[in-house]
């Protein structure tokens, strides 16, 4: 019963189990009510935390879940006890709810209530929500309850936490300072007294620590003290939790922390700003969750003080620069002030003299005049302008505003600039219809406003025009100034307005200006109530656009005139016009008209963007006796300092385009130009400056103003130093100018720094274009030609690679043409600057090249054309060379015949004709039609040509892969080669024909149709190239069974050879049959061949063989031995019965010898051809003959030739021809007889006599005689059942060591069928028995038993 | 013509039958040595036999199949060029091999 009860209960039913209810007021668990039991049974197989209470105690129940989530520790002490035991510590709590439920039965319902668990060792901040339920007796009375619970203690003090995180993020304003900064996250802490229940907020200052906040603390508590703290940890960036004691600020709770966690306030990549420190809630466990909410907190007061700083910064730095910028016109306007008396002082006397015509009359003079002029009107224009500012700045701006007609006004101010802007080329439209209204204006602004308008649009326009336009609108009026110049980039509009602020790098007619032109416009503007506004595409062009409002109202009324005054009141004009004229585009003029005078005048190369200053320098320089080039910015002084190599550049530091620093690094770059002495003039003045300068390599500087003595002093002392210096330069230029072959040097990275002419005469490349950095521009093109550009690329490595060496490659001339260019190269140090430099030279070998490539690809056309052993293994060899020549992906070659499909060669042998697409069939039909001999290639990927072939017209293609340029030298060298192509092809036809009809002669006169039984012969002609020569062999029939043997070698090759040989051959022939005697034959010979021309010298081997026997007698005229093998594995050499070859005379008689041939051995007769090998003695090649007879001893005499003629061969083939004869003793025995009975045992007989002359044992003897009796009787039984008389045919041969027999029968067996016939199965148990091998093929014209015996030694 | 072949039945001192047969047997002859066999099978009423075989060059299946049917009461003399072709018949038990001549 009691397992039943808390059976589903795991681990807490087996607990609740083992509790001794006994001592409880509900008993032992078998007596318990029904409703208890139910009760306790749902709340332990319940999967949601539930405990329960029954009885008079309110005995405590629970399950699983509750014993996991809130009982902790409790459990399972817990088990049984009454519940005010079990919770104690919250009774008063929760005491009251569970009476309320047992008094009224209605259940209760809380959620998220604080309650302080004693659980986990500690007491615990924690929050259930939670419901009491009665349970009632089986009598239904009310005796206890069921509490179902939910834990919410992690979702409560997490939203806790995140709303104070939350408001630390939500800064609705943009704090200004750090303390206001400070002040908040102070007062968002503040509001979270449950998790922080005070907190210290210290900061890191340069004399120790400062407590800059606190909360839910007063700042002057002991705790606040900062050495408190353990700063050292912080410092590291650590977090440290440290105990607290004392009297201490309680928080939300009833006591005070023990505890406080001190994090840094990190900096990012800095020490941290300071450290905060959190009185940490003692009720919750400084667990992962806590920490990290401690740290992001301080993580926001962080970020708020770096923000509150870099504001503070950022603050500081514009304040800086208002006040930088205040000072600075302050400067310039007390300055401008200064400048004002010596100026008028200066124009005053020079307006004067210029009035004098005994002055004036002199050119010289007139002119220094006019520049002194129109300097002090530009002097005096730049101090009127800053004095405008400051009185602007200082509100002491006199405006006296009058109505004016606009219209009028400003056409007649745009018409002074007129012939400034025409003069440019530059078109100006002037659009001023008049207006409604006159405009109130101050005239000497307004005169300002449009003369900086203008003279902006024209500095900043080089083509197109300007135009200005007066409109009238409703309320206002607008003027507004067009140009279609440079324009500004946008990321430099907002500043456009700005005093001071140039566009760097803007193209310019002038680099000269202040950056205060449009900042002057734009205040003078505003003090008339108007605005001004740009508009602006860079590359494009500009707008200004100026609105006056209508009326006086907007304007002071004080300074308001009503009455319009009599008209222009005066002209600033001058100085604008005066400037913008000076402006227009400068010549380089040179000197013609300089007299020299100087004692070694030089050229001076003269940049200055002022015009004024460039003619004074000019003249000044010229009156010195120098040549002077004069140029207008920097850009253009390195063109002309490339081009013209002067003695000295005289530059201006501030330019446009290249300024003077930058024109001094070009110049130094660039090998020609880096011995250039370069003097540089700048009006800024200051040890920096000058250092600045020389730092780049100026040889000297010079600040404006100069006296023109001094200027010219440095000229002078500057030109002789570097003559001095230069002049081993200079010898170096000219000797290597001189050089007939191209000159270079190269940088260690490859790049081309100095060139001589001869460079530029080969590749078209001069040396305005250097440095050339790789990939140089002559190298040829990656994608068409990879091939020659991998070779450029590689002699490039080679050349930065190593310290000598040569290279030849392809390059590409500027034009486009194609050159070879052999190179050598040697590495150097720079004695300037000890860097790597490579010093080259090349030559134009273009010509050599094709030359050596024409050559070459001859020569191997040649090669393969005298190789090749026909015509279509011509063509095989000759296609893959052609190919590779021209890197082509693919050759055709088509031969065109009368009629039917041409035949297609190419190197793959699965290309067909057929398979080829119908465009490259009409590509190699059309290639056929044009005339012989000429290269199409007419497009790109493919040439093709035309050449006559034996058997018709053939056609190449070459696939060439895509863009490989078919050159003029191309076409040539296909021609070429396809002329030599055709010639060749003949050649080796004619030579092929030839081979034909001498071998169909050669095979038409040698050898007998039938050789005797026991013979073997091969004749081969020589192979490379292929020729039949004088060899021969022969056999004759003799009388009494004998038979001649004769092999013999005529010299020489070719028909002739043949021919004399079929006559030798028949002489002998004739000869053998008349006497039967070798020697009496070679004697005869000698006599024949003697008159026969061309036999002389021939060398035969002439025998007379009984086979019977084995009995040879022979003679030999000038033959190599003949070889036997015997069937042991030795061999002999026939050498004896030896003399001279036929018709060389001879005293006494040919001798002639005796030699019995074994049973079982093999003869072998041969000429020279199968045995001689060049570097080799002939015994080498007659042992290993020998040796290859000896080794096929043991195969059948056709198998063996065969063996010996492939074994013998060079690997590429004979360059002789070859006759082999070859004999085995005794012959094989061949026998046809009627398929009868009784011819059995003739046939026996017969067998036998041979078996004996084999040499073979009885025993073997025996076998072999039953084993074929057996096959024989078979064939009379079966085979010729139904053709009675029938011929059956034996063939026996033996080798070394082996019998070979075969019985071939005309007829069909029947499948064997023991059963039937039981003595024929034995027949064939008998053969498979006695023999080594027994085979049987039945077919339809019969069925052959071979047999196979061993024979034993 | 047939192959040579002579058959000579007789008597031994002990009284047992013996074929002597001289020359080559072959298919052309085997039906005469079958006919020599049977009469030499009559003739010993059922005793066993001796087929002297020592004189023969030459027998082949077809010889031997005539020797098959009196297996039970033959018994062969044989010489060495024959013993090969007898053992493979698994005729070796009943054979006695003479030495040589």
């Amino acid at each position: 019963m009691t397992q039943d009860v808390f059976a589903d209960g795991g681990d807490v039913g087996r607990d609740l189990a083992a509790v001794d209810w006994d001592r409880t007021p509900l008993g032992p668990p078998q007596q318990w009510p029904q409703s208890l039991r139910t009760a306790v049974s749902i709340l332990l197989s319940s999967r949601f935390p539930m405990w329960m209470a029954w009885g008079p105690q309110l005995t405590f129940f629970c399950n699983a879940a509750y014993r996991r989530d809130t009982l902790g520790r409790k459990y399972p002490w817990a088990l049984g006890r009454p519940a005010n035991e079990v919770w104690a510590e919250i009774w008063d709590d929760i005491g009251p709810r569970i009476t309320t439920v047992l008094s009224t039965g209605q259940a209760t319902w809380d959620e998220g209530l604080l309650l302080f668990l004693e659980r986990s060792g500690y007491t615990e901040e924690t929050y259930h929500t939670f419901s009491y339920s009665p349970l009632r007796d089986d009598d239904g009375a009310l005796v206890g309850m069921l509490c179902v619970v939910s834990e919410d203690t992690e979702r409560v003090i997490g939203q806790r936490r995140m709303a104070t995180l939350r408001d630390l993020g939500s800064d609705p304003s943009v704090v200004r300072t750090e303390q206001q900064t400070l002040a908040f996250t102070g007062a968002q802490l503040g509001r979270n007294l449950h998790d922080l229940p005070f907190t210290l907020t210290y900061l890191f200052e340069i004399d120790g620590v400062r407590l800059a906040e606190a909360t839910g603390i007063p700042a002057d508590h002991p705790v606040a003290r900062p050495g408190a703290w353990p700063v050292e940890a912080i410092s590291r960036g650590e977090s440290v939790v440290v105990p607290i004691e004392g009297d201490l600020p309680l928080g939300a709770w009833r006591e005070p922390p023990v505890e406080a966690l001190v994090v840094p306030l990190l900096q990012q990549g800095d020490s941290p700003y300071g450290f905060l420190v959190a009185g940490l809630n003692r009720f919750r466990a400084v667990d992962d969750g806590y920490r990290g909410f401690v740290e992001l907190t301080a993580g926001h007061v962080s970020a708020g003080i770096a923000s509150a700083r870099s504001y503070q910064a950022q603050q500081r730095r514009a304040e800086e620069l208002a006040e930088l910028d205040r000072a600075k016109t302050a400067f310039f306007s007390n300055i401008s002030h200064e400048f004002r008396t010596p100026l008028t002082l200066i124009m005053g006397p020079l307006e004067e003299l210029l009035t004098r015509s005994d002055l004036t009359d002199d050119q010289g003079v007139r002119a220094e005049l006019q520049v002194i002029h129109r300097n002090g009107l530009r002097l005096g224009k730049l101090v009127n302008a800053l004095l405008d500012f400051s009185r602007i700045e200082a509100g002491r701006m006199q405006a006296r505003f009058e109505p004016v007609d606009l219209a009028h006004a400003t056409a007649e101010l745009a018409s002074v600039f007129r012939s400034a802007i025409e003069r440019t080329g530059l078109t100006f439209e002037v659009d001023t219809p008049p207006l409604a209204q006159p405009v109130y204006l101050d005239r000497g602004m307004w005169e300002k406003i449009v003369l900086n308008l203008l003279s902006n649009a024209l500095k900043f326009t080089f083509s197109g025009g300007v135009r200005i336009a007066v409109r009238g609108e409703a309320e206002a009026a607008t003027v507004t100034v067009t140009d279609t110049g440079v324009g500004v980039p946008e990321d430099e509009m907002p500043r456009l307005f700005e005093r001071f602020h140039r566009i760097e790098n803007a193209r310019s007619r002038s680099n000269e200006g202040s950056g205060i032109g449009l900042a002057l416009v734009k205040e003078l503007v505003e003090l008339h109530g108007g605005t001004i506004t740009a508009d602006s595409t860079f590359g494009r062009g500009t707008t200004f656009t100026v609105r006056l409002p209508l009326g006086a109202a907007h304007l002071p009324a004080e300074a308001v005139n009503t009455a319009p005054s009599a008209g222009p009141r005066s002209s600033g004009a001058e100085p604008y016009v005066q400037e913008a004229l000076r402006w227009t585009p400068g010549t380089t003029d040179s000197s013609d008209e300089a007299v020299p005078v100087a004692k070694s005048p030089a050229t001076v190369l003269v940049a200055d963007d002022n015009a004024d200053m460039r003619d004074y320098l000019a003249r000044l320089l010229r009156s010195a006796g120098h040549r002077v080039l004069a140029v207008g910015d920097g850009q253009a002084a390195l063109e002309v300092a490339r081009r013209e190599n002067p003695d000295l550049v005289v530059s201006d530091v501030m330019m446009p385009r290249l300024d003077g620093l930058e024109l001094v690094a070009a110049l130094r770059t660039d090998p020609r130009t880096a011995g250039t002495p370069v003097l540089l003039l700048s009006a800024r003045a200051g040890q920096e400056a000058s250092i600045e300068g020389l730092d780049a390599g100026a040889d000297d500087y010079l600040v404006k103003p100069f006296s023109s003595a001094e200027l010219l002093a440095r000229v002078r002392a500057n030109v002789e130093l570097a003559r001095l210096r230069n002049h081993h330069a200079r010898w170096r230029t000219a000797l290597i100018d001189s050089l007939q072959e191209a000159f270079f040097v190269c940088d260690e990275d490859g790049a081309v720094i100095e060139i001589n002419s001869t460079f530029t005469d080969v590749l078209g490349f001069g040396p305005e274009g250097l440095p050339y950095a790789p990939v140089h521009p002559w190298w040829p093109d990656r994608e068409a030609d990879p091939e020659a550009y991998n070779q450029v690329a590689d002699a490039l490595a080679l050349l930065v690679g190593s310290t000598r060496g040569t290279y030849t490659i392809p390059v590409q001339h500027r034009d486009g043409h194609r050159l070879w260019a052999a190179a050598s190269f040697n590495q150097v140090a720079d004695p300037d600057t000890g860097r790597k430099v490579i010093v080259g030279t090349f030559r134009d070998v273009t010509a050599e090249h094709y030359a050596v490539q024409r050559d070459s690809a001859l020569a191997a056309l040649s090669v393969r054309l005298s190789q090749a052993e026909s015509v279509s293994s011509a063509l095989d060899g000759v296609l893959p060379d052609l190919g590779e020549l021209w890197q082509a992906r693919q050759v055709y070659a088509a031969v065109f015949h009368d009629s039917g499909p041409p035949t297609l060669v190419t190197d793959d042998e699965q290309i067909r004709w057929e398979s080829l697409t119908p465009e490259r069939r009409t590509a190699l039909t059309a290639l056929r039609d044009e005339p012989l001999l000429t290269p199409v290639a007419d497009r790109p990927g493919g040439a093709g040509i035309a050449l006559e072939h034996p058997d018709g017209t053939m056609v190449l293609l070459l696939e060439l892969t895509e863009r490989r340029p078919f050159t003029e030298q191309d076409r040539t060298l296909l021609t070429l080669l396809a002329g030599h192509l055709g010639q060749g092809l003949h050649r080796i036809h004619q030579i092929d024909q030839q081979r034909e009809t001498a071998l169909a002669l050669q095979r038409a006169i040698l050898g007998p149709a039938e050789l005797p039984a026991g013979f073997a012969v091969r004749y081969a002609p020589a192979t490379r190239p292929l020729k039949v020569g004088g060899d021969w062999y022969d056999t004759v029939m003799l009388t009494a069974g004998r038979i001649g043997i004769v092999v013999g070698d005529c010299v020489g090759h070719g028909l002739r050879a043949a021919t004399v040989m079929g006559q030798l051959r028949s002489a002998c022939r004739a000869l053998l049959l008349q006497n039967t005697d070798p020697a009496q034959t070679l004697t005869a010979l000698d006599r024949f061949a003697v008159q026969l021309p061309g036999a002389m010298c021939a060398t035969v081997f002439c025998g007379v063989l009984d086979p019977a026997t084995g009995e040879l007698t022979y003679a030999s005229a000038g033959h190599p031995p003949a070889v036997v093998a015997h069937r042991d594995g030795t061999t002999d050499l026939l050498d004896h019965g030896r003399s001279r070859p036929l018709g060389v005379r001879s005293t006494g008689e040919r001798p002639e010898a005796h030699y019995t041939v074994p049973v079982r051995a093999t003869l072998l007769l041969y000429t020279d051809g199968l045995v001689e090998r060049r570097r080799q003695p002939l015994t080498a090649g007659i042992e290993r003959v020998a040796a290859a007879v000896q080794q096929g001893r043991t195969a059948t005499l056709e198998e063996l030739a065969t063996e010996v003629m492939a074994n013998m061969a060079p690997s590429a083939g004979y360059d002789d021809d070859v006759a082999m004869l070859l004999y085995r003793h005794p012959g094989p025995l061949e026998l046809d007889f009627p398929a009868e009975a009784t011819r059995l045992a003739p046939l026996r007989s017969m067998l036998r006599t041979w078996l004996a002359r084999c040499g073979v044992d009885p025993t073997t003897a025996q076998n072999v005689l039953v084993a074929a009796g057996e096959a024989c009787a078979n064939a009379i039984e079966h085979g010729h059942r139904h053709l009675p008389g029938g011929l059956i045919s034996l063939r026996a041969a033996a080798t070394a060591d082996d019998l070979h027999l075969t019985i071939t029968d005309s007829g069909l067996w029947k499948t064997p069928e023991p059963a039937a016939n039981p003595h024929r199965g034995r027949g064939f148990a008998l053969m498979r028995a006695l023999m080594s091998e027994v085979t049987v093929t039945t077919g339809a014209a019969g069925t052959i038993v071979g047999l196979q015996a061993r024979i034993p030694r | 013509m047939s192959t040579p072949l002579t058959c000579t039945t007789g008597r031994r001192p002990d009284g047992a039958v013996v074929l002597t047969a001289t020359g080559e047997i072959d298919m052309s002859n085997a039906a005469a040595f079958a006919t020599a066999l049977t009469g030499a099978d009559d003739e010993s009423a059922g005793s066993p036999f001796v087929v002297d075989l020592t004189r023969v060059e030459y027998i082949d299946s077809a010889g031997l199949a005539a020797l098959f049917p009196h297996v039970d009461r033959l018994r062969l003399v044989s010489n060495p060029l024959l013993s090969p072709v007898l053992t493979i018949a698994g005729l070796d038990d009943i054979t006695t091999t003479a030495a040589e001549s």
